[in-house]
């Protein structure tokens, strides 16, 4: 009897892990990252269309591979930690190869070789020709780049920043605060050229880098089809056309048209609000059902046994005093290598970035609403339960008509704190690539490069649905101060 | 008929609360459970209210185990007021007195409401029934507490330490108020305050280290006060 129940839990789960690996060959999506931040490789257009080099290369080679294509875009920083998460197939986000890489992943051959270039401002021409002439000085450099760790080890002089893309650079080189970056050098004349910054390349190549697609080490299959398709790219052509398509302007002209790019106002709005929505979304649920969990919660850490109240106590604390950003990074990507650990694949615990990010606020705001409901009930004298008790009111009734009641007055304004400190922290689910509000402002940034009009335009839409709850807050503390309980009422 | 039988409460830690109480409290005029702090009366309210276990012995109302009577009928059969009358902040007078009424026995809100009305007319605080707890005096809190636990008609009422907070004066209005008051309730005062029980009871019994030392008529007691 006991054989049979192993073989049948064996069999199912071999069906099932079957079932999983077969979903990712044909007919299922060739699944691609790439950052949408990195034009003109890959970048949202006027009409909020991905579009790029890096764009237009993956749609290709799904389409010889004979499968749909779903293209993801991610934060660059974790773009191999989620690659070996299993969130998608390979990469194709100009990854340039480097050994350090090559243990981990598998490249396919370089779909294209570009190289490492200094850019200074235009102005500076006389003062740098060369690295060699900024040492003492600071650079930027997106962070986790090549770019980065060749500067950082082979000119230890040069005080190297680090930013999330190049709208942010530029921002700091027009302030002064950096006197040139490295990029790529296609990448640097056609953003120079796009937000209409004089920046000019200073000096020759670095070096020349290998653009090409990584995969996971176990994916040989896959990688061997992508070199397939990239060759038959390079035979016919097409992998010419779009480098012509792409790079033909940036490369030879100069940054002689600098208008920066005008979007329309309805759009701006539309894809705001909408980002904003998602952002709203997000916080409502979390902060509906993390009150739920909180009652129940927040009254196990008043009154629960010892044993389980510590236990408790002790989850709670550990959520209150670790970071969010590093929660939601744990979820979002640390969640499939959990399944993966458990022995289970890793799709099973595999979350979208929409589910990771309402997950993690709603465990947060459990975790800080179960402390306001704990501390409120403890503000409840216990004399009010044995009050209601001699009255005949059972253990719930007291609960519900006397404890509560007063019990939730006390909470309101700290209530209140957490629920717009939550709405707030919502802007953080722009790491795990949630479409919500900052992460649209960044897009539109990527392609408009004012970063201080979308970013107050961010906050402005916060703090209007924040400030209404604040003054609510403080209406309804008064209200309650008035019914009786003060003296001076 | 109310029967404490040989109620005996060791704590946990071994200190005895009470040792082998037995009070026979016949239902009419009230009665008086007097004894210093320490006595152990707040004991024998824990257990009288069931708040508490009792070791060994058992309360009997009308001949019956109180463990065993429910919730409903146990708190119809023995009303309890606390010296710190745990009146509910939150809610006014009127409904301070009406919550258990509506909500335990199903009373409909306009006859909870009215004889909640009549009640505080009786006591001489009628028109107080919209105000709340922390608008009102002690006197005035501790006539509320009695009335609110008058409403559901128990057959005996226990008053721990009424006159605790009370100023003389106060203590004999509450007195007055009390002698004249049209109930079938019995009351039963859990104090150590002499001569308000002289003042109400006819009945009591001297309580000291956790044991019933004297029982009879208030004046006789009196006279084991001393020791």
């Amino acid at each position: 009897m006991r054989l049979f129940w192993r073989q049948f839990i064996f069999t199912t789960l071999l069906l099932w892990m079957a079932a999983v690996t077969s979903a990712q060959d044909s007919g299922s999506p060739f699944r691609v990252a790439l950052t949408g931040k990195y034009p003109p490789m890959s970048f949202y257009s006027e009409e909020g269309e991905l579009t790029g080099y890096d764009v237009e290369v993956s749609k290709e080679i799904a389409r010889r591979l004979g499968r749909p294509v779903e293209i993801i875009t991610t934060e660059w920083a974790g773009i191999l930690a989620g690659l070996q998460a299993g969130r998608y197939d390979a990469i194709v986000g100009s990854m340039a190869v480097t050994p350090e890489r090559q243990e981990a992943v598998l490249f396919s051959e370089p779909y294209y070789i570009s190289g490492a270039q200094l850019f200074i401002r235009e102005e500076d021409r006389s003062l740098y020709s060369s690295l060699e002439d900024l040492n003492g000085k600071a650079i930027g450099a997106v962070t986790g780049t090549t770019y980065q760790h060749t500067v950082e080890s082979e000119y230890p002089e040069i005080d190297v920043r680090t930013y999330q893309g190049d709208p942010d650079i530029f921002q700091d080189m027009t302030a002064g605060r950096i006197d040139g970056f490295v990029t790529d050098k296609l990448v640097g004349l056609y953003n120079a050229k796009r937000a209409g910054k004089a920046f000019i390349p200073a000096g020759s190549l670095m070096y020349d880098e290998r653009i090409a697609i990584p995969v996971t080490k176990d994916n040989r299959q896959l990688l061997d089809q992508i070199n397939d398709a990239l060759r038959t790219m390079e035979n016919d052509g097409t992998l010419d056309d779009l480098k012509r398509k792409w790079f033909g302007d940036a490369a030879t002209t100069g940054a002689d048209s600098r208008q920066p790019v005008r979007l329309s106002t309805d759009m701006v709005m539309k894809r705001m609000l909408a980002g904003f929505a998602r952002t709203l979304f997000a916080a409502g649920v979390a902060i509906i059902i993390g009150f739920i969990l909180a009652i129940p919660f927040g009254v196990a850490l008043k009154s629960a046994p010892k044993g389980i109240r510590g236990a408790l106590q002790f989850l709670n604390d550990f959520v209150r005093g670790t970071p969010l950003l590093v929660q939601l990074l744990f979820v979002y990507a640390g969640a499939p290598q959990l399944g993966v650990a458990l022995g289970l694949p890793a799709e099973a615990f595999r979350l979208s970035p929409m589910q990771a990010g309402i997950l993690t606020l709603t465990i947060n705001a459990a975790a800080f609403m179960a402390e306001v409901v704990r501390s409120g009930l403890l503000a409840v004298p216990a004399g009010q339960t044995t009050g209601a008790l001699a009255l005949g009111l059972s253990r719930v009734q007291a609960f519900r008509y006397v404890v509560w009641p007063q019990a939730f007055r006390v909470m309101i304004p700290p209530l209140m704190n957490s629920i717009v400190a939550l709405l707030k922290d919502t802007a953080l689910l722009s790491v795990i690539s949630v479409a919500e509000v900052i992460t649209e402002a960044q897009k539109l940034i990527s392609i408009t490069y004012q970063p201080m009009k979308f970013y107050l335009f961010a906050a402005v839409l916060f703090f209007l649905v924040a400030w209404p709850l604040m003054k609510a807050s403080q209406r309804l503390e008064d209200r309650i101060r008035k019914r009786g309980y003060e003296e001076s009422a | 008929m109310l029967e404490i039988v040989n109620l005996t409460k060791v704590y946990k830690g071994g200190s005895v609360g009470i040792k082998d109480v037995s009070v026979t409290i016949p239902p009419g005029p009230p009665f008086a459970i007097l004894g210093t702090s320490g006595a152990g009366k707040t004991t024998l309210l824990q257990c009288l209210g069931r708040f508490l276990e009792p070791s060994s012995g058992s309360i009997r109302l009308d001949g019956k185990d109180i463990q065993a009577i429910s919730r409903e009928d146990f708190r119809r059969g023995l009303g309890i007021v606390f010296q710190q009358l745990n009146l509910f902040p939150h809610l006014p007078i009127i409904e301070n007195m009406t919550l258990s009424p509506r909500t335990v026995y199903g009373e409909s809100s306009s006859e909870a409401d009215r004889r909640a009305g009549e009640m505080l007319e009786q006591l001489g605080i009628g028109e107080l029934a919209d105000s709340f707890p922390s608008q009102i005096s002690g006197g005035q809190a501790q006539r509320v507490a009695i009335g609110r636990a008058l409403l559901l008609e128990p057959e005996y009422l226990l008053l721990d330490e009424p006159t605790s907070a009370l100023d003389k004066n106060t203590t004999e209005s509450l007195a007055s108020m009390l002698k004249d008051l049209r109930t079938k309730t019995t009351f039963v005062f859990v104090t150590h305050d002499l001569p308000f029980a002289r003042m109400l009871a006819e009945k009591a019994v001297l309580m000291k280290k956790g044991r019933v030392i004297a029982e009879g008529a208030v004046e006789e007691i009196e006279k084991n006060w001393a020791d």
